[in-house]
């Protein structure tokens, strides 16, 4: 926004030269020339300026210019229009290419027309929702307070409700709050609701995955609770840059949406490096650690002055990151902090300071979880280091651009941990400059999903006949619910019949709302924090090492009924992993093919073909995949320890915890018994090679789905016998098992990727489609690693692994590969 | 694979109770009004539809004329012509109306019914009892237009726990209706705080069927409440018949609902009376209800009144448990009032106590240095002060105490010493110059220390 110039240091011309110096000295250590696999270089941009709408109030207009500001950016004014025709619009922009005023204009004007007028604002996390508090109580006193602004979050007090409920025009709350403390509780916002016009969705490629899906069916309760009061609402949203932005809005909103792409914010020329730390034992694909080599670039653009945001992807890597950096550059005697830290944890009016730090220029440097990788203002930095791949393109994108001032030069460095995504990404620099960023899938007809927010949903208003919830026949639904309890009928309506308060069971964020709660008990017991479901065995079975603020706990005592773990603060070298064991076992297919293709393609759907004989020669080699609905077992059976640094393995325990068994779906690959026989390996090193390929395919299926690799779960298991056989017992095929003199030999495996939420998340169809990409980018990434046995960057580390396990992987890929070819061409990321 | 096994395997449609969402036993089908039959209830109809209705008399707890001197302690807020609109409202019983609901679940939001809705008034010396019943949730409209007349004609509401409870989630059905309009209310007054303070200190719990037991003397008036229905069962009871289940355990909620709101009637008696004994003459009068009464008093700006019941209390045989904090509030109002040399003498008392002793410390060296100029004696007791406190926070490691207690008492400790040493600075100082000078007293900030 161009009033935001007036308030920031200034940035001189002279970081260009800067800039310029300091890529000179990361270019200087790379003598091998494998350091710096990317340089590129992005020219300034002009900016495209459109006047402000004629409508806009005489008031709004000259407060606006008061601020600095009397034109618009072409987006902004396009977005201002099409709200003002009604429409509901996503508008895709950047960081720091002034969204906010694309809905605070039309919003604000909307009620200084008519002051009945009500809006409200959603935001992923309360610290978005607090700093847009700022920037609408600036707006309102420039407008002598003529409306009301308040946030509405777990944070407000209670007696401050009422008046909020009562007096705030604009509201702004999170998905959370909306769910479980406003929609239940509608009678009390009827001055809301009954004349609400705007709902603002911002960064709404956040809401994807499981968080999507819940959210749209919380939209869905939202416009059902408005109609009752007569309103129809209009959503304006804003978006980072995702490849289906327009997509994801039309699934959340099961609405008309209109795509605002084009930005018409100005940048200065910029440079984006990619980073791949040095290799320090090629054998074992050891390379120094990213964390050490992040903090040695950041320290370059310190030492030049140069304004720097660090991104770290875990609070602990944070902690350490601030550390070094501060050691590095000490403040004055009796002065401030110049790097500061900031994440989740820290106290909000800290918060505040920090960000107001940073657009003052005080504070020179500042290390960060994904925190700020959201819209808050912290103004335009000089540098970027982004300290291990974020994970999905459109989050590296977001997290470069807080570097980038309006003029000068900025750059961006991405340090590539050995993690396998960062070493393709760093490796395939093309592929990440490329490529639009991923795709935010949701699937809003979960049905577990569902369900639940039709129990919501009736506690909110009893469900008509009539109504709509998504594509799921009602009626069927509410039959279910009366049978088991929460529903009556009474003439044709249907009533809510539970004591309990159904929003409080289900939580938007996690897997599941059963969390486990974690008590110190080193001196008073303490609540330190909470874990969900299917972490919790993973993180605190017993005699876990837990980690949490930087602190090492010992897990004492895992109380599963009460969903407790008693903690001890420890000290010690070691941390645990668990070992867990997963059983995929096939329910149903929804659709199968197998390559090479037969004249007529084999697109199958029912249970029964499973079992079929393949059709073609079957002694060439091929395989088989599918997606479709699975039951996943799975136990934690016990733990290793490893020493830290060095990673040797120092012991292990044996646990005994409950099994968890999930419906979801899956994307699996059958390797036919001819393909795995023409392999010129070893059972064991065959065995070993399936591991690392499946290892692989979960990194890059994460790659292409946008996903976080906690949503996918991978397995391998025997493909069914005989029909007839279902039940038999489906052992799964275990790495332990599969490396060394005892390896089992499996006649026909399933390699499966698989949903890791009950139900599925709308993963497995995808997958299915774009399985020869998948494949061949897998192919890509081990083929293109410079280690020699396997390592954590492709197949996995080479020790869990029996020799040659790197090359079987790559073996097997070639033939399935070459059955792909000849078949549908390939078909890019097109998913 | 069907959609019938894709719900069957839903972990949200798992019954809602384990032992089936069916109840146990089913009425038979042509059982139709067997609701009615089960509670001698009338159907009631107005232009919404029908409900059940019921009135039953009783002829105790018998109509008591309230007092102005407890009607203006009830009303009393900050807000004065609030508080005489009110008092004005209250002041005829004949708008009075006792309500209380049975809902089907505690949470409140707008998936909460009130299946029955109580409500009750003086009439020819009794209580008359009028109960509202959904035979099922399409008699709502009708039950609410019904309600909204008899507020309309009593619209002085009395309830036990209803101003966050009960009356909001009747507003929140009204609004509901998107029809009827909820009735405005001429006034509220709720029970709930003023049993809290009177009896919370003797009986621990003020559910209304204590109260009943303890303060009204529920055997004397013939009350029994040998087959009530628990609270927590109701909204279960309720569902189960919805779902074809039997009526019986609904007479039972019926027959909770009519005691309830007798026990709250004769509850507004009780209370009138006890805040009408301007000193607390009343001989039955419990020492510790007069204790009680007293805070209350004290918390509705009446401190003369509070001290007068507060001795009384102590006279007529308080237990000794709440000597110390009968002595603490006496001696917390004496100081107030300026009566230092009373309050001086109470907090002696106190020395000892294990809950009080160190505000007494506190307190005496300050009268001491402030009031009656003895330095030496408030290093005394600021030197006691501190041992105690260094006593508290040498057991910090024990079980029994809370990290923050400690941290309290660490804080006392330095606190104290730092008073001690600025007492023995002037004690030197004084002896040095032969005459202690002494600063003016600051009133303000050390009355804030307190606690």
């Amino acid at each position: 926004m161009p009033h935001s110039l007036a308030v920031r240091a200034p940035s001189t011309g002279q970081s260009i030269a800067r800039v310029a110096e300091v890529l000179d000295a990361l270019a200087a250590r790379d003598t091998r020339g494998e350091i710096l696999t990317a340089v590129r270089h992005f020219p300034a941009r002009e900016a495209q300026w459109a006047d402000l709408p004629a409508w806009t109030h005489a008031d709004l207009a000259a407060t606006y210019a008061a601020k600095g500001i009397t034109r618009l950016y072409s987006h902004q004014a396009a977005a201002a229009e099409a709200v003002r025709e009604g429409k509901n619009v996503v508008v895709v922009t950047p960081t720091a290419s002034g969204k906010t005023l694309c809905y605070n204009l039309p919003v604000v004007n909307a009620i200084l027309e008519n002051s009945d007028t009500r809006a409200l604002y959603l935001f992923p996390t309360k610290a978005l929702a607090q700093d847009q508090l700022a920037e609408l109580h600036d707006l309102n006193e420039r407008l002598e307070n003529r409306f009301g602004v308040f946030t509405y979050d777990g944070d407000t007090p209670g007696g401050a409700r009422k008046a909020i409920r009562e007096l705030g025009h604009i509201v702004l709350t999170n998905p959370d709050m909306l769910h479980t403390g406003i929609l239940p509780h509608h009678t009390r916002w009827t001055r809301l609701f009954e004349n609400l016009r705007y709902v603002v969705l911002d960064e709404l490629h956040t809401y994807r995955g499981v968080f999507g899906s819940h959210l749209a069916n919380v939209l869905r309760r939202l416009r059902r609770v408005a109609r009752f009061y007569g309103r129809e609402l209009q959503f304006i949203c804003s978006s980072a840059t995702i490849a289906n932005p327009g997509e994801l809005a039309g699934r959340l909103l099961e609405a008309e949406v209109e795509v605002l792409e084009a930005n018409g914010a100005p940048a200065a020329e910029k440079t984006f490096v990619f980073y791949n730390p040095p290799v320090v034992n090629r054998a074992l694909g050891i390379r120094r650690s990213y964390i050490n080599e992040s903090s040695r670039v950041a320290q370059e653009f310190l030492r030049h002055d140069l304004q720097t945001i660090v991104f770290a992807n875990s609070r602990l890597h944070t902690e350490l990151l601030l550390t070094y950096l501060q050691q590095a550059n000490p403040h004055a005697p009796g002065g401030a902090e110049k790097i500061r830290g900031y994440r989740g944890g820290y106290l909000p009016g800290e918060r505040r300071e920090i960000e107001r730090g940073l657009r003052e220029g005080r504070i020179r440097g500042v290390v960060s979880t994904s925190a700020l990788e959201l819209g808050i203002d912290v103004g335009s930095l000089d540098a970027a280091v982004l300290a291990g791949y974020p994970g999905t393109i459109a989050s590296t994108w977001q997290r470069a651009g807080r570097a980038g001032r309006r003029s000068g030069s900025s750059c961006a460095v991405l340090v590539a941990s050995s993690a396998p995504l960062d070493q393709f990404m760093v490796r395939n620099p093309d592929y990440f400059f490329g490529n639009t960023p991923e795709h935010a899938f949701i699937q809003p007809d979960n049905l577990e999903i569902l369900v639940n927010h039709l129990k919501c949903a009736a506690f909110e208003l009893p469900i008509r006949p009539e109504e709509r919830f998504g594509a799921v026949d009602v009626r069927e639904l509410c039959a279910r619910l009366a049978e088991a309890g929460y529903l009556h009928r009474a003439g044709e309506h249907w009533h809510w019949t539970h004591e309990a308060y159904p929003a409080d069971t289900v939580s938007l964020r996690s897997v599941s709302s059963d969390n486990f709660v974690i008590v110190d008990i080193t001196g008073q017991p303490e609540v330190i924090g909470e874990i969900d479901f299917t972490s919790a065995l993973d993180m605190v079975h017993p005699k876990a090492i837990y980690l949490h603020g930087a602190q090492q706990y010992h897990v004492e005592h895992l109380d599963f009924e009460e969903r407790k773990a008693y903690v001890k603060k420890v000290d010690c070298d070691y941390y645990t992993d668990a070992i867990r064991y997963t059983q995929v076992r096939v329910l149903d297919i929804a659709a199968q093919q197998r390559s090479p293709q037969t004249a007529n393609a084999v697109i199958l759907s029912e249970a029964k073909d499973l079992n079929l004989n393949p059709a073609t020669n079957p002694s060439a080699p091929s395989y088989t995949h599918a997606h479709g609905d699975v039951l996943v077992r799975s136990q934690v059976v016990g733990f290793k320890k490893i020493k830290f640094f060095t990673n040797e393995n120092v012991g292990a325990g044996q646990l005994e915890l409950p099994e968890n068994e999930m419906h979801t779906t899956a994307w699996w690959i059958t390797l036919e018994r001819a393909l795995l026989e023409s392999l010129p390996f070893s059972i064991s090193e065959r065995q070993s090679g399936m591991f690392g390929l499946l290892h692989a395919l979960e990194s890059v299926a994460t790659l292409l789905l946008m996903c976080d690799t906690r949503d996918l779960g991978t397995s391998i298991g025997e493909r069914p016998p005989a029909p007839g056989a279902e039940n038999a017992e489906f052992a799964p095929l275990r790495l332990e098992d599969a490396v060394g003199a005892n390896a089992r030999e499996f006649f026909e495996p399933n390699l499966y990727l698989y949903d890791a939420y009950p139900g599925g998340i709308g993963f497995s169809e995808p997958l299915f489609r774009v399985h020869e990409t998948l494949l061949r980018q897998t192919r890509e990434l081990i083929a293109g690693c410079a280690c020699e046995q396997g390592c954590p960057s492709c197949v996995g580390p080479a020790g869990d692994l029996a020799p040659r396990a790197k090359e079987a992987a790559l073996a097997i890929l070639d033939r399935l590969c070459r059955c792909g070819e000849g078949g549908a061409s390939a078909a890019g990321l097109a998913i | 694979m069907s959609h019938q096994d894709k719900f069957a395997r839903l972990a949200a449609l798992k019954p809602a109770r384990a032992e089936g969402a069916r109840p146990a036993e089913l009425r038979a089908p042509q059982e139709t009004d067997a609701l009615a039959r089960a509670l001698g209830a009338a159907v009631a109809s107005n232009r919404y539809g029908e409900h059940l209705a019921l009135r039953t008399w009783f002829s105790s707890p018998e109509f008591s004329e309230p007092a102005p001197a407890a009607l203006e302690i009830l009303s009393r807020t900050r807000d004065e012509t609030a508080s005489r609109r009110m008092r004005a409202a209250l002041a005829d019983p004949a708008q009075w109306l006792f309500l209380d609901t049975e809902t089907t679940g505690l949470a409140g939001g707008t998936g909460t019914y009130a299946f029955l809705v109580g409500i009750g008034w003086w009439d020819a010396g009794g209580l008359q009892v009028e109960q509202l019943v959904l035979r099922d949730f399409t008699e709502e409209y009708s039950l609410l237009q019904e309600l909204a007349t008899r507020i309309a004609k009593r619209p002085v509401l009395v309830t036990f726990n209803g101003k966050s409870f009960d009356w909001p989630l009747l507003q929140s059905r009204f609004t509901m209706t998107r029809a009827i309009a909820a009735p405005r209310l001429a006034a509220h007054l709720d029970l709930l705080h003023p049993a809290r303070a009177l009896w919370k200190l003797r009986l621990g719990s003020v559910r209304l069927a204590e109260l009943e037991r303890h303060v009204l003397d529920a055997p004397r008036l013939g009350w029994r409440r040998d087959h009530d229905v628990p609270s927590a069962l109701i909204p279960q009871f309720y569902f189960d018949y919805l779902r074809g289940g039997p009526v019986a355990p609904l007479a039972g909620v019926a027959r909770h609902n009519q005691m309830d709101l007798r026990g709250l009637a004769a509850l507004f008696g009780k209370i009138n009376a006890m805040l009408a004994d301007s000193a607390g003459e009343a001989p039955e009068a419990h020492s510790v209800d007069l204790f009680g009464l007293s805070r209350y008093l004290e918390r509705r700006g009446e401190p003369a009144r509070a001290n007068a019941v507060c001795t009384r209390a102590m006279e007529s045989g308080l237990p000794a448990a709440f000597h110390p904090l009968a002595q603490r509030d006496l001696a917390l109002r004496a100081r107030r009032s300026a009566d230092y040399d009373t309050a001086a003498a109470l907090w002696e008392k106190l020395l000892a106590d294990p809950r009080d002793g160190l505000l007494a410390c506190e307190q005496l060296a300050i009268h001491h240095e402030r009031r009656s100029r003895n330095i030496e004696r408030a290093a005394d007791f600021a030197r006691l002060g501190m041992r105690k406190a260094q006593l508290l926070r040498g057991q910090g490691g024990s079980p029994w105490s809370s990290a923050e207690a400690t941290a309290r008492a660490a804080r006392l400790e330095e606190k104290f010493s730092a008073r001690l040493a600025r007492l023995e600075q002037r004690i030197a100082g004084g002896r040095r110059k032969g005459s202690a000078s002494l600063p003016p007293a600051k009133k303000g900030k050390e009355a804030k220390r307190v606690r």
